[in-house]
């Protein structure tokens, strides 16, 4: 039987699912990235390979997340996609008739319109992360709770205090003051919640039509608290699918499946890549007044990629060796 | 020896430098202009600039820098105004001003004032101002004015065929400026890319967004190629005059490209911390959810040279149209 690995290499955590032929989950990851994608990358595969049965070979491979290009070196990827279309294709594959997405990351958010199965409209935040994952990350830890109880705090509430939530340097300030006047923890966190999905619906869900089903998918709707805030404000009830947290590693599994069906054979490197010394270094061209900073990943003393120039000059003197060898 | 004078490549270079260079090149002078914009340019500019000045402002500084030691004299017009009752951005008007007080051992600035707001006549009367630094003779003057005006028309007439203004300069820089069929463009759809024209032809501050397109196979069409007449037309439907020259020409080009059946989609590019861009944006989404279901795409640049977050966008938004394409 053939299995597919969706890989999701985002800002905060690296997840890795398998899904079978018919689109089921059979295995799902959620590795903190730390910032070290490959590492992270690595120790995934390790772990799947420990737990996958004799039964399923590895018919393809996607990456999707900010580090797809990355992962897709590493692993030898049939569809590298953005996190937009992989978190849409998941959705509407796993909630049939799905109409909204909500998804908040660990640095990005973004609402995506479905009508009849298609992406209809998206937006994602625009140069501020204000009001995503590492911001409440960082909160919990500077209120000594652990995230996971983050949620379950908020919803104690009894009177949820009104935080600035324009902006997280502000909120944090907000909250500190709001704090020292006395107020409780729970109504804090309440409010916090409450300005985070008001500053999302404002910034991102500007304009957009929000129709059921809504589904709220990404690392944040594991706090119960977030998603209370956001069927107080929007009226309607909020759907969390079972892997909420791994929806973008599906979405890229599946993709990967299309993908392989069309060309017929897969790139996967094997899951001896997960003991494969890969090294990261970057350099800054001297060449032109561009001074791109080159990334390059070497494995075996040999260099596998290059990005980030501007003019393509490493990136394309990798690609000539490819065809030649 | 000739004298030489710079001008910057940016802000309005990519609306008026046809004009500009057929003036001074009709008087004997030589143009210079800075190179393309580099992230070396792009750093000095933030460093010499004031630090609430939009992005394409600061790039302008790093602009002037990379020329002042190598030219007689830095064309800075001051231009208030180029329209009837409309004006350009303030930070354009300062623009001579900004330069002169932050950037020090500058070479003469010609800071000519265009102010169109009442008189057309006025244009004239900066030009002849500026002539006089290099000839006595009114009348060279006022052929060396006829010579640029000419020269912007033909720069219009092709960016009207379907060339974007910085192909269309490096075309004319060639000595090609007779043709008259369109620029082939491949592509299975065609995006309006709306935005000013400092920040979506400099490859570099867009981050290369009109390669990047093309190379997904999308054909491009910008602002710069409808007529005045057109921009005109369709901006009056707005209740209020819009009075930033500007910004009228992103709205009448949005209103005009939402309405055709040849575009797919329309992408805004703003500059973080512009004013009439953050409005500009919002009325051409609420039109054009009024009026016609094609798909928006806001784009902020800024600083950042991270990507990633450019092309996860530009890669999402191309994929869904081209699902909303297989689905009907």
């Amino acid at each position: 039987m053939f299995g597919y690995l969706g890989i999701d290499v985002g800002s905060v955590s690296t997840n890795i699912v398998l899904i079978d032929e018919d689109e089921k989950v059979c295995d799902s990851l959620y590795i903190r990235t730390q910032g070290q994608p490959i590492k992270a990358v690595q120790k995934g595969l390790e772990y799947i390979r420990g737990r996958i049965s004799d039964e399923i070979v590895i018919g393809g491979v996607g990456t999707t997340g900010s580090g797809r290009h990355l992962a897709s070196i590493i692993v030898g990827a049939d569809s590298v996609k953005n996190e937009i279309t992989s978190h849409a294709v998941a959705a509407s594959n796993l909630v049939p008739g799905v109409q909204t997405v909500l998804e908040i990351g660990g640095q990005d958010s973004k609402i995506i319109i479905l009508r009849n199965g298609v992406v209809a409209d998206f937006a994602m935040n625009t140069v501020c992360a204000a009001g995503t994952g590492s911001f409440l990350d960082q909160q919990a830890a500077r209120l000594n709770i652990p995230i996971e109880e983050f949620g379950d705090i908020a919803l104690k509430a009894g009177n949820p205090v009104r935080i600035a939530g324009r902006c997280s340097v502000f909120a944090e300030s907000d909250m500190i003051h709001k704090q020292q006047m006395g107020h409780n923890l729970p109504d804090i966190l309440a409010g916090l919640c409450d300005a985070l999905v008001r500053n999302y619906l404002n910034n991102i869900g500007k304009g957009k039509e929000i129709l059921e089903p809504v589904i709220f998918q990404g690392g944040v709707a594991a706090n119960i608290g977030i998603k209370k805030a956001f069927e107080k404000t929007l009226g309607v009830e909020v759907i969390i699918p079972e892997h909420y947290d791994v929806m973008g590693a599906v979405g890229a599994a599946i993709l990967a499946r299309d993908a392989v069906r069309k060309t017929g054979t897969t790139s996967f490197k094997g899951f001896g890549v997960a003991e494969e010394m890969f090294e990261a270094t970057s350099f800054e061209c001297k060449d032109c007044p561009n001074l791109c900073e080159v990334i390059q990943i070497k494995a075996g003393g040999q260099i596998m990629a290059r990005w980030n120039d501007k003019c393509g000059k490493w990136s394309n003197a990798i690609g000539e060796k490819k065809k030649i060898s | 020896m000739t004298v030489k004078v710079g001008i910057p490549r940016a802000l309005l270079f990519y609306y008026y430098f046809p004009m500009w260079n057929g003036f001074f090149k009709a008087l004997g002078v030589e143009v210079i202009l800075s190179r393309n914009t580099t992230k070396g340019i792009l750093d000095k500019g933030v460093r010499q600039s004031v630090d609430d000045a939009c992005l394409p402002v600061k790039l302008f500084f790093g602009h002037v820098l990379d020329l002042k030691d190598r030219v007689d004299y830095l064309f800075i017009p001051r231009m208030v105004s180029v329209e009837r009752k409309e004006y350009i951005c303030p930070k354009f008007l300062g623009l001579p001003d900004m330069i002169r007080h932050n950037v020090p051992d500058l070479p003469p600035i010609i800071d000519i004032t265009v102010n169109m707001s009442r008189r057309e006549k006025n244009l004239y009367k900066a030009f002849a101002e500026a002539g006089k630094l290099f000839t006595a003779n009114p009348l060279a003057v006022r052929k060396a004015f006829r010579a640029g005006l000419e020269e912007q028309e033909r720069f219009h007439r092709l960016n009207h065929l379907g060339y974007l203004p910085h192909e269309t300069i490096e075309q004319m820089s060639r000595g090609l400026v007779n043709q008259n069929y369109s620029p082939a463009q491949t592509g299975d759809m065609t995006i309006a890319l709306v935005g000013h024209g400092y920040n979506i032809y400099d490859s570099y501050i867009s981050m290369d967004l009109i390669e990047k397109l093309r190379n997904m196979g999308v054909r491009i069409v910008t602002p710069d190629n409808l007529t005045g007449t057109i921009i005109e037309e369709k901006s009056d439907e707005l209740p209020k005059k819009m009075f930033w020259t500007l910004g009228k020409r992103m709205i009448g080009s949005a209103f005009h490209y939402m309405r055709s059946d040849r575009i797919d989609g329309i992408i805004h590019v703003a500059s973080f911390g512009c004013g009439p861009d953050s409005f500009t944006g919002e009325i051409i989404e609420r039109h054009l959810r009024r009026r016609r279901n094609i798909p928006f795409l806001n784009l902020t640049i800024d600083e950042h040279t991270g990507e990633a977050g450019i092309i996860t966008r530009l890669e999402a938004y191309v994929d869904m149209i081209r699902w909303r394409r297989a689905a009907l």
